[in-house]
């Protein structure tokens, strides 16, 4: 199955709510990915305004 | 926060995201210092990654399959800054541009672009071959353009 991504935050998760800001709102259709490692000390996450670690999108549809 | 560039790592082509993870996992295991990683859709065969020395970066991509090499030089946070935000993919395609679709039902169909929806990022457009004038809505990204003056 695709991974999909949360339209509200850009998170791409398993399952059908998005575990951070519990919106439900998920699409299959997304570009662009970014991994946040350190988000305290990467300048990418900080540009993207991404303050958890994880897996994430660059543009959703 | 400390000193950081971008390095790029040179990829097999359509393996970035899986390359990308294994970086992300090995980083995490071994604790190397890699802050973060980016794949943009239009750079194909390439990952950009966050760390302080290129000597992270070049540790850390051993073993993995498909990961070639670090690119020699770093590029600060400015030169890529425009990846962060796609262009949407309507971009340069005005009304009255001729296109062809180069995905779908109508694939190598050539048309007229009648609308462009910049939000939804799609086109309405007019095939050329068609008997009748039907409005077709396909997806900017689903055209090439042939060409872009109003004729």
């Amino acid at each position: 199955m695709t991974d999909q991504a949360c339209r509200e935050c850009h998170r791409i998760i398993e399952g059908q709510v998005c575990p951070i800001c519990g919106g439900a709102s998920l699409s299959k259709d997304w570009g662009g990915y970014v991994v946040i490692i350190d988000p305290k000390e990467s300048i990418i996450a900080q540009k993207l305004g991404i303050k958890l670690p994880g897996k994430y999108a660059l543009k959703v549809r | 926060m400390s000193e950081t560039s971008i390095f790029v790592v040179k990829t097999t082509a359509n393996q970035e995201r899986s390359v990308a993870n294994m970086i992300a996992q090995i980083a995490r295991k071994d604790k190397y210092d890699i802050r973060a990683l980016l794949v943009p859709d239009v750079l194909k065969g390439y990952v950009l990654v966050e760390a302080p020395a290129p000597e992270i970066v070049d540790q850390a991509i051993q073993g993995i399959p498909h990961a070639r090499s670090v690119i020699k030089g770093a590029s600060n946070i400015n030169e890529v800054e425009h990846f962060l935000t796609p262009k949407p993919a309507v971009i340069g395609i005005n009304e009255g541009a001729v296109v062809e679709l180069i995905s779908g039902p109508f694939k190598g169909e050539k048309a007229r672009v009648k609308r462009v929806d910049v939000a939804k990022e799609e086109i309405t457009v007019e095939l050329f071959e068609a008997m009748v004038p039907i409005p077709i809505t396909v997806r900017g990204d689903h055209v090439r353009v042939l060409s872009k003056e109003e004729s």
